[in-house]
């Protein structure tokens, strides 16, 4: 007995040497909860979910940058790029790249070597989940060490926005991904603020401030982003001093408590996710227009807003987001009529109602929505089956086809060209290879929307969306629900440096200029 | 002994492959696609089916699961689809959290549990008794997640004396006791529960029995009657009940890693699940179903320990 208890002493004492952390840097560290078990990416050109943006955001940087706070296109700023001309015919781009801007971990200067590879790589669906985005490049080159020269198939008016520091964007050392091979997804090497520095599995990433800054050292000494998925646990740490930095929740109540406290700022930014109800023509009744037309009018956008909180949710104006290039708010939608939805079912021959089964994820902000949705149908006599199961259930039962109704909520690149090719154009289609997630069979469209892709000139390329979400809205692919808002809090004594009004990453970007006392 | 322990090892076997085989087909029964996690939701459907021929999982179900045993056997437990780091490393990561979580509670449940169930036996329907009886309703009442968030309200953010974030910020050994505390109390309540009773029974039973009767009618004091007579048949129980609790220590200490953010197998096990991250939660099954054999032959041998008949045979 006593040599297992000298075991059990040794292994506990053996415990800290396996768990070692290196060395804290020099100066503070910013403390970040997140709402996630884990991350899964950190390569940019892969990284999707909610929980890895944020990180990617604070390691790398673009031609052009997202103004810190801010999720316009209208706002780009030089980044890695110093300047940048287009031709007359919008068709060539040629970026002039700033000089001894340096990788992290010793991988040296950023070339326009750096810059093409990484382009071909975003463009390249094997290393890309935003491949499709780049399908108007015919050619990147680079003519010297700090130019780099993009031929367009056709002008893209927003093409900007498509080497911003986002997604695939974003500019990656190509040595780094050539010596990490596979590892590189969870070893980014970038230019940014702060690098990387160790990763947990399940616990935490942590960041170290870059000394050699292109925009000068960091006022921070690193970052540790701690994956705590309890929402209990979360905001016990926040309430408790261990964190400085919170992701919030969707929750009307949960940003009235944290805004009352003296000491917390609670910040909620754009980009909204829009949730739309999406409509599977293909099945029946739905295939009736009169069918989804009733369920149009019976859902109230205003119910759910009143429900989720008006300072979190916002109504849809249109079935692609808010503030996006090419977003009509003033798009027609289907006006909220009971006596209109009854009358419009019985035209359809279903007098006494319909039942539609929707396959729905357990995830409780998605859930809940979903629920009223559900009590509103049953008042026009139509009857909401939820089939409820988790979430990753659910992602790959919509994708099977097996839902007459899809409750879907997201935010895209800022363009309506993303919203719609991924939700509304026919090639979109779940079922077919071509497979995004057009939910619907949506193909009222199309036309319009691939018009709109190449289009030169911005007004009329304008124009098209617009008429493309006529007559989505007109055919009824989807009905927009609702636009849920980002919700974070911080301690007042963090200072980001900049006006947190938006998070293109959908979280906070740390930079050089963030502080904390 | 050796040969006991060796013996147990290989009879252990065909129990692995049974596990080993349950969760294999478990994981793939359940609907679910790895590549949404690893893809994100905007790639297209040939990515994804690319992505699942590189990984193999367009095989038929019988040739991956003969890959899968045949790797197993070699000693290789993969890696995992959405990370792409060993299995291994993942759970050297989180295996001495556990462990040391492990150890904690069972300290408390018999460190607490077996003093309270003799004093409360000897002290029947007396303060001691009460206390116990309160102690173990509410050990098997409380669902870990509840009496974990209220131990982090009273001792976390309201005393401050322990983190919320049971996850030691650096490798120092107080900074990492002090992040055990609250989590090996939460799960080590439960046991505190099950041995007071256990204990308490069984002592009630044993004070009853002829041979305690005899040695106090030879005079020895009673400490030592309670204590080193009575108390040793009393202890067979107990250490069944904890061998069993290390089995399902991983179910339980699954509440208590997410309420207190503190890796362990449980959390990972969860995570991989929620993830269909089919190699990663086979891994860590291969490595639950082990670390139970070996819980089970520790049993085996502290029955052996605290009864030298049990060797005998």
């Amino acid at each position: 007995m006593r040599r297992f208890l000298f075991a059990a002493a040794a292994l506990l004492a053996a415990g800290p040497a396996l768990a070692q952390t290196p060395k804290a840097p020099d100066g503070k560290t910013l403390t970040i909860g997140m709402a996630a078990a884990d991350v899964s990416q950190l390569d940019p050109f892969r990284a999707t979910s909610t929980q890895d943006k944020p990180v990617v955001s604070w390691i790398f940087n673009g031609l052009v940058r997202f103004k810190p706070g801010s999720t316009s296109l209208e706002t780009l700023e030089p980044d890695l790029a110093e300047s940048w001309t287009r031709s007359e015919d919008g068709r060539t781009w040629t970026f002039a790249l700033r000089k001894g801007v340096k990788f992290h971990g010793g991988y040296g200067e950023m070339t326009a070597d750096d810059v093409v590879f990484s382009l071909k790589r975003a463009a390249d669906p094997k290393t890309s989940s935003f491949s499709t985005d780049y399908a108007a490049f015919d050619a990147i080159e680079a003519v010297d060490p700090s130019t780099v020269r993009i031929t367009l198939k056709h002008p893209v008016p927003s093409l900007l926005g498509l080497v911003a520091n986002y997604h695939g964007g974003n500019v990656l050392s190509r040595k780094a991904v050539e010596a990490l091979g596979n590892d590189f997804r969870l070893k980014p090497i970038g230019t940014g603020p702060f690098a990387f520095a160790e990763y947990k599995p399940n616990e935490s990433v942590r960041l170290v401030a870059n000394p050699d800054y292109f925009r000068g050292t960091p006022k921070l000494g690193g970052i540790l982003y701690r994956l705590i998925p309890a929402d209990a646990a979360r905001d016990l740490a926040f309430t408790s001093g261990e964190l400085d930095i919170v992701y919030g929740r969707q929750d009307q109540r949960w940003a009235e408590r944290f805004g009352r406290e003296a000491d917390v700022t609670v910040d909620i930014v754009r980009p909204a996710e829009l949730a739309l109800l999406h409509l599977n023509i293909s099945h029946k009744p739905l295939d009736d227009v009169r069918v989804r037309r009733a369920i149009a009018h019976a859902i109230s956008q205003a119910q759910i807003v009143q429900f989720k909180g008006a300072s979190v949710t916002e109504p849809a104006v249109s079935i692609i987001p808010k503030g996006y290039l090419g977003t009509d708010d003033k798009a027609p939608l289907p006006a909220y009529d009971l006596a209109r939805a009854k009358a419009l079912l019985a035209e359809a021959g279903h007098p006494n109602g319909i039942t539609i089964t929707a396959i729905q994820t357990s995830l409780p902000t998605m859930l809940t929505a979903m629920q009223i949705v559900q009590g509103q149908l049953k008042k026009a006599g139509i009857e909401l089956k939820l089939d409820v199961v988790d979430h990753q259930t659910f992602h790959a039962q919509i994708r099977k086809d097996l839902s007459d109704a899809v409750y879907y909520a997201a935010a895209r690149f800022p363009v309506a060209d993303t919203y719609l090719t991924q939700f509304f154009d026919s090639a979109s289609t779940v079922g077919t290879p071509t497979a995004v997630t057009n939910f619907s069979h949506c193909n009222a469209a199309d036309a319009e929307i691939r018009k709109a892709r190449t289009e030169p000139d911005p007004e009329k390329q304008k124009a098209l969306w617009k008429d493309a979400q006529v007559k989505i809205i007109e055919q009824v692919c989807a009905v927009p629900l609702s636009e849920g808002l980002q919700v974070w809090a911080h301690r007042k004594t963090v200072d980001y440096g900049y006006d947190f009004k938006g998070a293109i990453h959908l979280g906070p970007v740390i930079t050089e200029a963030t502080d904390k006392k | 002994m050796l040969q006991f322990i060796l013996k147990r090892f290989l009879l252990a076997i065909p129990t692995l492959v049974a596990v080993l085989t349950v969760v294999f087909v478990l994981v793939r029964v359940v609907p679910g696609d790895p590549t949404i996690v690893i893809l994100g939701d905007q790639a297209s459907a040939s990515a994804r089916a690319d992505l699942r021929a590189k990984l193999g999982l367009d095989q038929p179900i019988v040739v991956q699961y003969l890959s899968f045993m045949g790797q197993i056997a070699t000693g290789d437990i993969g890696r995992s689809l959405t990370t792409n780091r060993p299995v291994l490393e993942d759970v050297a990561h989180v295996l001495p959290y556990t462990i040391e979580l492990t150890l904690a509670a069972v300290a408390i449940g018999v460190g607490v549990g077996v003093p309270l169930g003799v004093v409360a036996a000897r002290r029947r329907d007396g303060f001691a008794d009460w206390i116990a009886r309160i102690v173990s309703l509410a050990g098997v009442s409380f669902p870990a997640f509840v009496s974990g968030i209220l131990l982090l309200i009273a001792f976390a953010v309201q005393l401050r004396w322990f983190p919320v974030i049971s996850t030691p910020r650096t490798g120092g050994i107080l900074d990492r006791l002090g992040a055990l505390v609250l989590p090996a109390l939460n799960l080590g309540l439960l046991m505190v529960a099950y041995v007071t009773r256990v204990t308490r029974s069984g002592m009630l039973k044993a004070l009853g029995e002829d041979y305690v009767r005899t040695a106090r009618a030879k005079g020895m004091p009673a400490r030592i009657v309670v204590w080193r007579h009575a108390l040793r048949n009393v202890l067979v129980p107990v250490v069944t009940v904890v061998g069993l609790y290390l089995g399902v220590l991983i179910g339980n200490a699954v509440l208590t890693e997410i309420v207190f953010n503190r890796p362990g197998l449980g959390k990972l096990i969860v995570t991989a699940l929620t993830q269909r991250d089919y190699s990663l939660l086979q891994g860590l099954m291969v490595v639950s179903a082990f670390a139970i054999v070996v819980a089970n032959v520790l049993t085996d041998i502290a029955y052996g320990l605290v009864d030298p008949r049990v060797l005998a045979q």
